[in-house]
């Protein structure tokens, strides 16, 4: 009866203390937030998870292990299943949300491109269902872990990507999406000097933001002192763009360290149509460097048949 | 006897009983466990389980795969340690009849008590750091290995050189930190607060079995603590449908101990950073139980005949 009266009087004085220190251990984001209680689904699955403390991190890593056997089954809903799991397990292990999210944009939805035993227009809603679903893995993920930059790289680089964009509806949009992905880790201060020229190629591609597009080009090149055969085709198509009246030698001599990287760097542009990068005054660029090199005219990149942007019409 | 020299005879005493209980479970050959361990370690050093990874994301995914198994069999380890340990205690002790011996003398039973327990606690410390020692070795040798590899990977591709700075921190934030060493030293605390809460049980149990039973429930339940308070603090006192699940949440918050603040070696496996003042408070979280729960036992072994 004593016993009992003091460990009750000794749970009443540590109680507050204990409610202090999990405020603080949640606000160094070393506990997750607190359970909401009304939903009672979920206790069964956190029960797991919290019972499992100090080992959490290593279940989610066999758990892991299973996903990939589930992955070489192609067993798709019981990948991401695993991956829900094992994000409930390890929430701020960045690895977890990239490869869940991934095994569903790009494996799930591949493989529903090339599934033939589906009937056509199901296999078009598979593919477009896994890429969003891996659309919102990736973004639960950056919800959960707020302060990391390569899950927010990770949702810009998945929207301009040339062979899913088209998931996504409105093509300029989710360029537009990619891009304030991009900045939104640049934001955060700690992300890769890269990412903000991958912003800047997903801004060059939305319709009507060309000007803003051409001062960041210019920006990152100056303060990144880099000669990247993307960024200085990029460059000059958006200066063309903003003035197309400037003669093109010169326009090319001002971007390019020589003509034969403006040849190299500009043929790569005309022929890669999938990534939908703008080519203003690019056909007249290379007439120009054709002349100049002394390419010979049945050689001409602009006669190479393009190949065919991706569209899933063409699969489905 | 002034006061001094009494706190130093029962201090001396306790660490006799300690020294000697330390002895005991050192030749029931628990360090074999060990062995075990190095061959989790280099399991998740060296063994290429199938799973996926760019070359950018390989050689954090190693580092972190050894702390997690690393600290996951230490948690393992510590926890079976300390609760089958301390519940061998008093039972080993009735059968091999030294327990009768022992309380001929003129030791106090809180002595007697106090000195058990620590010797558990020092078993469970010394392995503790023993396989801290092994999985710092490690990490350490595995952490220069990553990033010279990430290193020159980076450089043959042109990073610049903030990008490079970025990697290389990012590789060392998932090496031996000091948050991990602290994460160790959680590890140990959540030990001691269940090596005297099994001794707590041990005073009044029947059996070994029983006594690892219930300190095992206490353990599970323990982590939803936190989650039992919230129930309470958080529904509408006005339901009356919700009376006893207050109640019942209210006396599993009063009566269990918190483990879940303890779960915060998960984060740091996953890269997080502990503060100093947070490792202080835990300790004084576990300081607390641990002496209440000493108390408590010896209030109960205090009236218990032999």
């Amino acid at each position: 009866m004593v016993l009992g009266i003091a460990i009750l009087a000794m749970g009443a004085v540590r109680i507050p203390f204990e409610k202090g220190l999990v405020d603080d251990l949640r606000t160094a984001d070393l506990l997750p937030p607190e359970l909401d209680v009304k939903t009672t689904d979920r206790i069964g699955q956190t029960f797991f998870a919290v019972s499992l403390g100090g080992m959490r991190t290593l279940v989610a890593t066999i758990w892991n292990l299973r996903a990939f056997t589930f992955f070489s089954d192609q067993k798709w809903a019981d990948v991401a299943e695993c991956y829900d799991l094992i994000v409930d397990l390890a929430p701020r292990t960045q690895y977890y949300w990239d490869t869940g999210s991934w095994h569903q944009a790009y494996n799930e939805a591949s493989y529903y491109l090339y599934d033939s035993k589906l009937p056509s227009l199901r296999r078009k809603q598979a593919w477009k269902d896994a890429i969003l679903n891996g659309r919102q893995f990736v973004e639960r993920g950056i919800r959960n872990n707020p302060d990391d930059p390569v899950l927010l790289e990770r949702l810009g680089y998945l929207l301009a990507d040339s062979n899913k964009i088209a998931a996504f509806g409105d093509i300029g949009k989710s360029y537009e999406e990619s891009y304030e992905a991009y900045m939104s880790a640049v934001a955060l201060g700690n992300a890769r000097a890269l990412t903000t020229r991958f912003a800047l190629y997903s801004l060059a591609r939305v319709p009507g933001r060309e000007k803003e597009a051409l001062a960041m080009a210019r920006k990152v090149r100056s303060e990144q002192n880099t000669n990247s055969v993307t960024l200085l085709s990029v460059l000059y198509t958006l200066s063309y763009h903003d003035d197309p009246t400037r003669p093109v030698d010169e326009l090319i001599d001002s971007i390019f360290p020589s003509r034969e990287a403006a040849y190299d760097a500009l043929s790569g542009l005309w022929l890669r149509t999938r990534d939908r990068y703008p080519v203003h005054g690019v056909a007249q660029a290379i007439t120009l460097l054709e002349s100049d090199l002394k390419v010979p005219e049945s050689d001409s990149v602009l006669k190479k048949k393009l190949p065919p942007g991706m569209s899933p019409e063409d699969y489905f | 006897m002034n006061p001094l020299s009494n706190i130093l005879s029962h201090a001396s005493r306790i660490g006799v009983i300690a020294r000697h209980a330390f002895t005991q479970l050192v030749r029931m050959k628990v360090f074999y466990f060990l062995a075990f361990f190095a061959a989790i370690l280099i399991a998740s050093n060296f063994f290429n389980l199938p799973q996926h990874f760019s070359p950018e994301s390989e050689g954090v995914r190693i580092l972190r795969n050894i702390k997690s198994w690393s600290l996951g069999a230490m948690t393992f380890f510590a926890l079976v340690l300390s609760v089958v340990s301390t519940a061998l205690l008093l039972p080993k002790d009735v059968e091999d009849r030294t327990l009768y011996t022992i309380l001929a003398k003129p030791v106090p039973r809180l002595d007697y008590l106090a000195g058990k327990l620590l010797g558990v606690l020092l078993l469970v410390f010394v392995s503790l750091a023993l396989m801290d020692l092994l999985m710092t070795g490690a990490l350490y040798l595995r952490t220069n290995m990553v990033l010279a590899e990430q290193v020159s990977l980076a450089e043959s591709r042109g990073w610049l050189a903030q990008d490079i700075a970025l990697l290389k921190s990012e590789i060392l934030s998932h090496g031996s930190t000091p948050s991990l060493q602290g994460a160790v030293f959680a590890v140990f605390l959540r030990a001691a607060i269940i090596a005297s809460m099994a001794l707590l049980i041990s005073t009044f149990s029947s059996s070994t079995l029983f006594t690892t039973n219930i300190t095992f429930l206490v353990y599970f339940i323990g982590h939803f603590q936190a989650d039992a308070l919230g129930v309470f603090l958080n529904s509408d006192p006005g339901m009356s449908d919700g009376i006893w699940a207050r109640g019942a949440s209210l006396l599993v918050a009063l009566v269990l101990p918190n483990f879940d603040n303890f779960n915060v070696i998960d984060a740091v496996i996953e890269g997080q950073v502990m503060p100093l003042a947070i490792l202080l408070k835990l300790t004084l979280v576990a300081l607390f139980y641990f002496v209440f729960y000493v108390i408590a036992s010896w209030f109960v072994f205090a009236k218990k005949e032999f």
